[in-house]
């Protein structure tokens, strides 16, 4: 009862922040009603996708202060989960996504045990080798397909069938992704101020300090690890049912691991909203500049370049991303 | 067998020192700076096309555009220093990785929209298409000994450079303690930015050097990227000879799977048929790299530079 209330109470922010979230709230939600093209319901279904998988990052690259660059790892084992279970026995989603999760947040214990005996870059760099190491294996493994991956045929089922989140419009799966979207903000929002997230921020203020408080340092990293890995293993469960094709080359790459921690560090890592602030902008910029200039232009790449002018820009000129510019505007215009 | 075990032993070698080469850069970077540049293999790939390119333009052989190659890459890297990475040394970590990212994918799609997705290689050249056989089924390709001739000639020159020079002594005060090196009046900003031109120089070297055998594409740069990581680690971050050992270690690691697979057919061992050694080639480097970088996060060889 106590963690409810924590995850609904969001009274730390100031009134003005709550107004826009809520309009941003009603506007999600009305989204499909007003006429759209199937490249903007696309591009929105990436952008929720990408947030989430951004919270998740965030509770350990964010809170935590570990830039983790191997989450791709458990996008695919998701992914490859749900994609295995139901093509092989006919195992509906909401049953293999859990088992999906149990298995990525096991192989999260494996890896993260020695890989926390790393700091700053050496971490970061761990990461890239596990997810990396996963992904050739999964490339030569045969049952899952190999390097062509699976496919989830699309006329052994009905739509719409919400038991294996199966639809041939996309509005449907906007709307689940939006649930998943709400009780993922509700619950960073009790993540951060739980006792673990208390534990995190002190650890990536001072870990010496965090250890003389009696913090099991080791611990909290390792767990916290775990709980990310949860959020991003059932995004890949859902990314298997949404693109219905997996292949270990978008699931498992490292493009996709920077992907994910690039929109958190973007968006402002270690708050609540940052992750979604940089999806919300990223994914956008990225698709519609894409098809302007990338598609109609026939200039390839010329997309990437101002995409990734963009990041240059930011990350040179405030490192704490999009959300410490807004803190930074706001203190000002407060003096 | 024993001749196929040697060619493979030689090969992995000659390939090693070139991938070393690729690792000098980023191990000198990251040394004087502790930073981690990830647009490490662009600068490769970017070395490559100069190379191609300016033995297009002029006609000449591509081995005769070493020099070239190395005068782009020390401008590029002093350029990229002191027009942005410097701006991210006062950030943290994460907005290092971040930044760093941001121009890898800047150069890469840069060069696709410049060069275009096609892969390139070079079609002739002194070095191209010959071979010497040293006996004993040992056949050494000419691009790949001059290759490793020119990685250990810049290894030794780098080593020289570092130990025996007064700039050296300066480029080692300032990786040792930025500030320190700052109050002995050693001008710390312009040696850092002297260690971004000779990392960019030594990489765009190996990229012209590679281009001879390895064809390129925007996308080249990657593989590249996390090979050099994987040697900077076990040699240890910052550590030039570790780099020029470490680079032979994975030389090895990625050629010796060859062998194996053909101990797998001579020997008719049917349950490893479905499972050639070489698809992992690379895999066994990332899980030597990770192993290390977990048991001994200061690498075989230890200490900077």
């Amino acid at each position: 009862m106590e963690a409810l209330k924590n995850a609904v109470n969001f009274s730390d922010f100031p009134r003005s922040d709550l107004m826009i979230v809520g309009a941003v709230a009603v506007g999600l939600f009305s989204f499909p009603l007003f006429p759209h093209s199937s490249f903007a319901m696309a591009t929105m279904i990436q952008f929720l996708m990408f947030s989430l998988y951004g919270m998740g990052w965030n509770t350990i690259g964010g809170y935590g202060g570990q830039v983790d660059l191997g989450k791709a790892q458990y996008v695919g084992i998701g992914a490859y989960t749900t994609a295995v279970l139901l093509i092989r026995w006919d195992i509906p989603f909401w049953v293999s996504m859990p088992i999906g999760v149990v298995l990525a947040v096991t192989w999260s214990f494996i890896i993260g045990y020695p890989l926390f005996r790393l700091r700053g870059h050496y971490f970061a760099i761990a990461t890239i080798a596990t997810s990396l190491v996963l992904k050739d294996l999964f490339e030569v493994w045969d049952f899952v397909g190999a390097s062509y991956g699976l496919e989830i045929s699309p006329i052994l089922y009905t739509s719409p069938d919400f038991l294996r989140l199966f639809f041939r419009e996309d509005v449907y799966y906007y709307y689940i992704l939006l649930g998943f979207f709400f009780l993922g903000i509700l619950y960073i929002n009790w993540f951060r101020k739980s006792r673990l997230g208390y534990q995190l921020r002190c650890i990536k203020d001072n870990e010496a300090v965090a250890r003389s408080l009696g913090i099991n340092v080791h611990l909290a990293k390792v767990k916290t690890y775990a709980i990310a890995t949860g959020f991003v293993s059932i995004m890949g469960s859902f990314h298997a049912c949404y693109i219905k094709n997996i292949e270990p080359e978008d699931t498992m790459s490292l493009d996709l691991s920077i992907l994910i921690a690039l929109m958190a560090m973007l968006g402002g890592a270690g708050s609540l909203w940052g992750p979604i602030i940089g999806a919300g902008i990223l994914i956008p910029l990225k698709s519609y500049l894409k098809d302007w200039l990338g598609a109609t232009a026939g200039l390839m790449g010329i997309d990437l370049v101002i995409y990734a002018s963009i990041i240059m820009l930011i990350s040179a000129t405030e490192p704490r991303g999009i959300w410490g510019l807004i803190e930074r505007v706001r203190r000002r215009g407060s003096k | 067998m024993l001749d196929i075990l040697l060619s493979s032993l030689v090969a992995g070698l000659l390939f090693g020192s070139v991938l070393a080469l690729v690792a000098l850069g980023l191990t000198i970077i990251f040394g004087v700076m502790d930073i981690v540049n990830f647009a490490h293999g662009e600068f490769l790939m970017l070395g490559m096309y100069t190379g191609l390119i300016s033995a297009e333009a002029t006609g000449l052989d591509p081995v005769l555009m070493l020099p070239v190659a190395a005068f782009v890459g020390f401008v590029l890297g002093v350029v990229c220093y002191s027009g942005f990475i410097r701006f991210l040394l006062r950030g943290p970590m994460i907005a290092q990785l971040l930044g760093t990212f941001g121009l890898m994918l800047l150069l890469r799609n840069l060069a696709l929209l410049i060069f275009g997705p096609e892969d390139r290689a070079v079609m002739s050249g002194v070095l191209v298409g010959r071979s010497f056989d040293l006996g004993m089924g040992v056949i050494i390709p000419a691009t790949k000994l001059a290759a490793a001739g020119f990685s250990v000639l810049a290894f030794v020159g780098v080593w020289l450079l570092i130990n025996r020079t007064r700039l050296g002594k300066a480029l080692k005060a300032t990786s040792l303690n930025a500030q320190g090196a700052r109050y002995m009046g050693i001008p710390t900003e312009k040696m850092n930015a002297l260690a971004w031109g000779i990392g960019g120089a030594s990489v765009m070297v190996a990229g012209a050097i590679l281009v001879n055998f390895w064809s390129v594409t925007p996308f080249t740069g990657l593989l590249f990227t996390m090979m050099a990581f994987a040697i900077v680690a076990l040699g240890g971050f910052g550590s030039v000879p570790g780099a020029f050992f470490a680079g032979l270690v994975v030389g090895l690691i990625t050629e010796l799977p060859g062998f194996w697979d053909f101990v797998t057919y001579t020997f008719e061992v049917e349950w490893m048929y479905d499972v050639p050694m070489t698809s992992f080639k690379y895999m066994w480097v990332y899980l030597a790299y990770f192993l290390i970088m977990v048991m001994r996060p200061r690498g075989l060889f230890g200490w900077k530079l």
